[in-house]
């Protein structure tokens, strides 16, 4: 008997129990976004990749008739303090044919600097208007709306400084923001492949001098030094709805302050209702409008723009939309533009995604017609602030 | 004098924030289950609001501004976690509320000490689906986790405002009293159908299902988060016509046209079943829900 139980214990020793452990027990709380990563020490890292299409009957345009891949954005995110977190974002972009590399943006947050009040700095999209925050691969469009692109260059208005923002202790939302940033102005790339001619020049010495053509200028964006200002209040009609409105001003200089007289200024409102009809039906109805006053040597332009956009979210996969234009040129020699577009997008998930837009677009008396495909394809935690 | 008098006044009366101590705590979840089980342990010391209704799928909820000024006011904040409700970050961080950041005494994530089912192994990437990193977060689902539920939110309330502690602790022991006497009820319900095969749309059963003893057997969606195909659909017939599977579970929010195609071709019954409080009219609490569930589930 005794050698029995001495066997009974000896083999339950020895032998491993079978383990039916189809649970675990949660332990922690879920990490947040930032804390993901795998060593515990690295920040989440994701890539997000854009690849498009694109065609176009403007004989003038580079850019079309081509599938490529145009953006790569790779995230590093993470905490480095008690409330404090970092985002980097690093893109390499094609740019007029060729791919360039440049940080889009990478900022520490302050979550909580006093009570309603927190703060961002580094290089970041300036809170200006609805979507001029928002990275391109996350828009509901493929391309940037006239006005944003008229008035704030192709990438939109991205500065290196810092922003305060303060939640008002009030029973409804309204927050608002100042900022303080240099802003890279627009420069025109000139090929390192230039045409030279032999000129003589005043001590009779012959030198080799580049041939620049002269282009007029179309591209304008604010520079040097901008101060920035947004309000913006929400209110919840229903439980199944909620309006935004925003007011957002930006003071400055214009892209060509360094060759003549150049001040700016922006001044925008927006406006956006979504109404939640079920679990996944939604209706978005955006709405921006800016105003750009430019003094230059000929006197003090008035211009404006914006756009108009509405969208159905139909299901958990498709969305469909509209979006009229309107922008004049921020140029002495004033050239309206108007367009309208049509977009359907397909969602596989979060960060990937498949999106068409056509487009029929007036530049002055020309009419244009064009169209995208667009696919977004994304890896990793890959996250974004309440927009 | 009078003026800045009269402004002060007006400034008071907007500022809840500054008159803590002497007022209910301010609860938010981001589920309507959560809610239910706030209110049944805190009572009258407690205003409980959720972020999502019922009869939203709670992965997808999108977050709004309106939602930012519930948490900013918010003593407490209770999360279901394990990435189910990440929507919930960004909100958090635009309220600047230090009283529910990550850490702090009103942070809640309901999913601390849940026993999880379906927790992934290994490397887990799209091709998996819309697999979550921690496992399965439908946990609610099992009527013996709301009292792990309860008892991690009596605690945080009892934290935060010591002198309620004991009636935190007697409500919460009243509603685990009340979960064991309702289990015993709804398991026999349904006791004949232990066993018995099911298909449901999304993985979002298992939880209930291996509290009642049922076999699920196959899903219309072929991964989570993945739109069925008709080839999915094909396989998913022949899969339930040999284990002989008869009730399709669907969440009320998900289409019905695969679960219709797939009754079509087996002659399964379809039953729209909420997953959360407030998926139908009539269903207030947590014991509202299953009490439904069992329901459906027993008549089918």
């Amino acid at each position: 008997m005794k050698h029995m139980f001495s066997f009974i214990v000896c083999f339950c020793l020895l032998v491993p129990p079978v383990v039916v452990a189809e649970t675990n027990i949660m332990e922690s709380a879920t990490p947040l976004p930032g804390m993901r990563g795998t060593p515990l020490n690295l920040p989440d890292i994701s890539v997000v990749g854009v690849l498009d299409g694109h065609v176009s009957d403007d004989k003038t345009d580079s850019a079309k008739d081509r599938l490529e891949l145009s953006d790569v954005e790779t995230a590093f995110q993470g905490y480095i303090y008690p409330e404090m977190r970092a985002d980097v974002f690093l893109a390499i972009h094609r740019h007029d044919g060729e791919y360039e590399a440049e940080i889009c943006e990478a900022k520490a947050s302050f979550l909580h600097l006093a009570d309603g009040l927190g703060g961002e700095a580094g290089k970041i999209h300036v809170n200006f208007g609805k979507l001029n925050r928002i990275h391109e691969h996350h828009r509901p469009m493929i391309d940037q709306p006239l006005v944003l692109t008229n008035f704030f260059g192709d990438h939109g208005l991205v500065g290196q400084g810092g922003t305060l923002n303060y939640l008002m202790p009030l029973p409804f939302f309204l927050q608002f923001e100042g900022g303080a940033w240099r802003v890279a102005g627009h420069h025109p790339h000139v090929s390192e492949d230039v045409e030279t001619t032999q000129v003589t020049d005043v001590n009779g010495n012959v030198v080799d001098v580049a041939i620049y053509e002269e282009e007029p200028c179309t591209e304008f964006s604010l520079a040097d030094e901008v101060y920035t200002g947004r309000a913006k209040t929400s209110f919840a009609p229903t439980a199944k709805s909620e309006l935004e409105i925003g007011g957002s001003i930006a003071q400055g200089r214009g892209g060509h302050y360094e060759e003549h007289l150049d001040k700016a200024q922006v001044v925008g409102a927006d406006m956006t209702f979504r109404f939640w009809p079920t679990a996944y039906r939604r209706w978005t109805f955006q709405n921006e409008w800016m105003h750009l006053r430019r003094e230059v040597p000929v006197g003090i332009l008035h211009r404006q723009g914006g756009y108009s956009f509405l969208q159905c979210r139909l299901n958990k996969y498709w969305d469909v939309g509209a979006r009229f234009d309107y922008a004049d040129n921020a140029f002495p020699d004033k050239v309206i533009e108007r367009s309208g577009s049509a977009i359907v997008g397909y969602h596989l998930t979060e960060t990937s995604d498949l999106r068409i837009q056509a487009k029929r677009r007036r530049v002055g008396d020309d009419d244009i017609s064009e169209g995208w495909v667009r696919m977004t394809f994304g890896i990793g935690p890959h996250s974004h602030e309440l927009e | 004098m009078r003026i800045l008098a009269l402004v002060s006044l007006v400034l008071t009366g907007l500022l809840p924030v500054c008159r803590a101590e002497s007022r209910t705590l301010r609860v938010v979840t981001t589920s309507e289950d959560l809610a239910s089980i706030v209110r049944a342990v805190g009572g009258d010391a407690v205003s409980v609001a959720s972020l999502s209704s019922g009869e939203q799928d709670l992965h997808l909820v999108e977050p709004r501004p309106s939602m930012v000024m519930k948490l900013k006011n918010a003593d407490v904040l209770v999360k279901v976690g394990m990435d189910i409700d990440m929507w919930v970050d960004a909100l958090i961080s635009s309220a600047r509320n230090e009283r529910i950041f990550y850490g702090a005494p009103g942070y809640v994530d309901a999913s601390v000490g849940v026993g999880l089912l379906q927790t992934p192994e290994g490397k887990i990437d799209g091709s998996m689906g819309d697999i979550h990193l921690y496992g399965n977060p439908h946990y609610w689902l099992d009527p013996v986790h709301g009292k792990v539920m309860a008892r991690h939110i009596a605690g945080v309330l009892s934290t935060l405002s010591p002198e309620r502690a004991a009636l935190f602790d007697d409500r919460r022991k009243r509603f685990d009293a009340e979960i064991d006497r309702k289990l015993e009820e709804w398991r026999e319900r349904l006791a004949p159908l232990k066993g018995t095969p099911l298909v449901t749309y999304h993985n979002s059963w298992v939880y209930f299902a291996a509290r009642f003893g049922f076999e699920i057997v196959g899903n219309i969606e072929p991964k989570p988060g993945i739109p069925p195909t008709p080839a999915h659909l094909a396989r998913l017939v022949d899969v339930m016509v040999a284990r002989g599977a008869r009730v399709i579970l669907v969440d009320p929010f998900f289409p019905l046209q695969g679960p219709r195609a797939v009754s079509e071709r087996t002659g399964a019954r379809i039953l729209v079943v909420p997953s959360s409080v407030g998926g139908r009219p009539g269903i207030k609490t947590y014991f509202d829900l299953f009490d439904h569930i069992v329901g459906q589930l027993a008549g089918a």
